[in-house]
């Protein structure tokens, strides 16, 4: 069954709810090295699993934290980040995020703000990093402080996807933060949105599919403290029962349904 | 066969691709044309670039030449059956650090990323490589580092 906010078909992300598994984002501009840093840590495992319509690449990913498997699905772009912005699903359930700046080109550098805000709209709590890549192309900047990281009280790393540094010592790291948040979340977007799901569900009573859509649980008093708690963004959406056309009713979509009318 | 490649390039007429290579045994430099056909100018740069790159008569030459530059020359190529100069084309490749990448669509983006990739091929370090070490780390030294310039005007924008 398709998942609520994260309606994309092929992918169910309620998995993510299970113990085992995280989902860890990458954000950043075009170029700035994304892919090449995934494919750097996942080396021979490497397989991505390409979903061209909604301009996104899926890496999965077995580590081991402490005594456990965890499944890991990395999400990475496949073109989205040139609208400089992310379809909300790209965020949804998103256990840790991976931001990637290219020390070569200062606009990635001062896009990172944007992104951020972006990130803290969907996921107000999620542990996150700045990484600054590229650093074989001129080792200097290793004698800089880049003070955006510091500011966020976010973790900086200096890394080169093209010789390795660093790259697998950042990825194990915000696995461990991944998993630690999830141990230990302390938000609660999701719950708040599969609150307004039945919210809404529970207005559409009328011609309800509510169990066609697998949403067995009893309606919810629409309380107000929820719709409070909704992040701007959020509020602009339409939580229609169908998930399934949910990706593509929503005003900030424009990634994915340019990216899937192009691939039709 | 064995050989190392060098250099690569095209000639416009009829459309081929150079390459520059050393044999491994003789030592001496030797130069390959390999004509590039059933191309034209409404091709896809990147499916020609993958066919060359397997092709069974020439694959051993152009095993240590990335695709992407196989991808690059076969750009170059046709956008001058388009009738682009080659000044222009040159251009098209060429990296501004101050450009928005993000504005960019598939190609010009492909475009950008080849010219990238001449570094990225140069600097990386691949699992064969004897030296190669999965995890390295570094540490950087942070009490000396400066303030990067990049931070400067606009202190209180993040
Ligand atoms: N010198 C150097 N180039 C890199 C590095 N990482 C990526 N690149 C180059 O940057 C280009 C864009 O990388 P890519 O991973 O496609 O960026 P993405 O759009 O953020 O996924 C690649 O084609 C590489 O040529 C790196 O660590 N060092
Ligand atoms: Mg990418």
């Amino acid at each position: 069954m398709a998942d609520d906010v994260g309606s994309i078909p092929e992918l169910d992300q309620k998995k993510y709810d299970a113990d085992e598994q995280v989902k860890i984002i990458c954000l950043g501009d075009s170029a700035v090295g994304k892919s090449k840093l995934m494919e750097r840590f996942l080396l021979d495992e490497f397989r991505p699993q390409q979903l061209s319509t909604y301009a996104l690449t899926l890496y999965k990913h077995k580590a081991t934290v402490g005594s456990k498997t965890v499944a890991v699905d990395f999400w990475d772009t496949a073109g989205q980040e040139r609208f400089q912005s992310m379809h909300p699903s790209y965020y949804h359930k998103a256990h840790a995020c991976i931001m990637v700046f290219d020390v070569q080109r200062k606009i990635t550098y001062k896009n990172l703000a944007n992104w951020y805000k972006e990130l803290r709209e969907y996921r107000p709590e999620i542990p996150c990093c700045v990484v600054a890549n590229k650093i074989d192309a001129d080792l200097k900047v290793t004698q800089r402080s880049f003070s955006f990281a510091k500011k966020q009280g976010l973790p900086f790393y200096f890394v080169s996807a093209a010789d390795g540094t660093n790259v697998v010592k950042m990825f194990r790291e915000m696995i461990k933060r991944a998993v630690d948040y999830k141990l230990n979340p302390s938000d609660f977007m999701d719950e708040v949105m599969e609150e307004l799901e039945n919210f809404d569900l529970e207005k559409k009573e009328e011609n309800s599919e509510a169990d066609e859509n697998g949403l067995s649980k009893p309606p919810q008093q629409p309380g107000s403290t929820l719709r409070l708690i909704r992040p701007a963004r959020v509020r602009d959406q339409t939580f229609s029962g169908n998930s399934n056309s949910l990706a593509f009713e929503s005003s900030d979509c424009v990634a994915m349904t340019r990216k899937s009318k192009d691939n039709r | 066969m064995s050989c190392e490649a060098k250099r690569c390039g095209v000639r416009f007429s009829p459309p081929s691709i150079v390459l520059m290579y050393v044999h491994t045994d003789t030592k001496k430099m030797r130069k390959r044309i390999i004509p590039v056909r059933n191309f034209s100018k409404y091709s896809d740069c990147s499916v020609a670039a993958e066919r060359l790159k397997n092709h069974p008569r020439h694959r051993d030459y152009l095993r240590q030449v990335p695709q992407s530059q196989l991808e690059k020359l076969h750009i170059i190529l046709r956008d001058h059956m388009q009738g682009s100069s080659l000044e222009d084309i040159l251009a098209s490749f060429r990296l501004d650090p101050e450009e928005d990448l993000n504005k960019l669509d598939d190609e010009e983006l492909a475009r950008k990323k080849g010219q990238m990739d001449r570094l990225f091929e140069r600097n990386r370090k691949r699992t064969d490589d004897p030296d190669f070490v999965y995890d390295l780390e570094v540490e950087f030294d942070k009490s000396n580092q400066e303030k990067c310039s990049w931070d400067e005007e606009s202190d209180d924008e993040f």
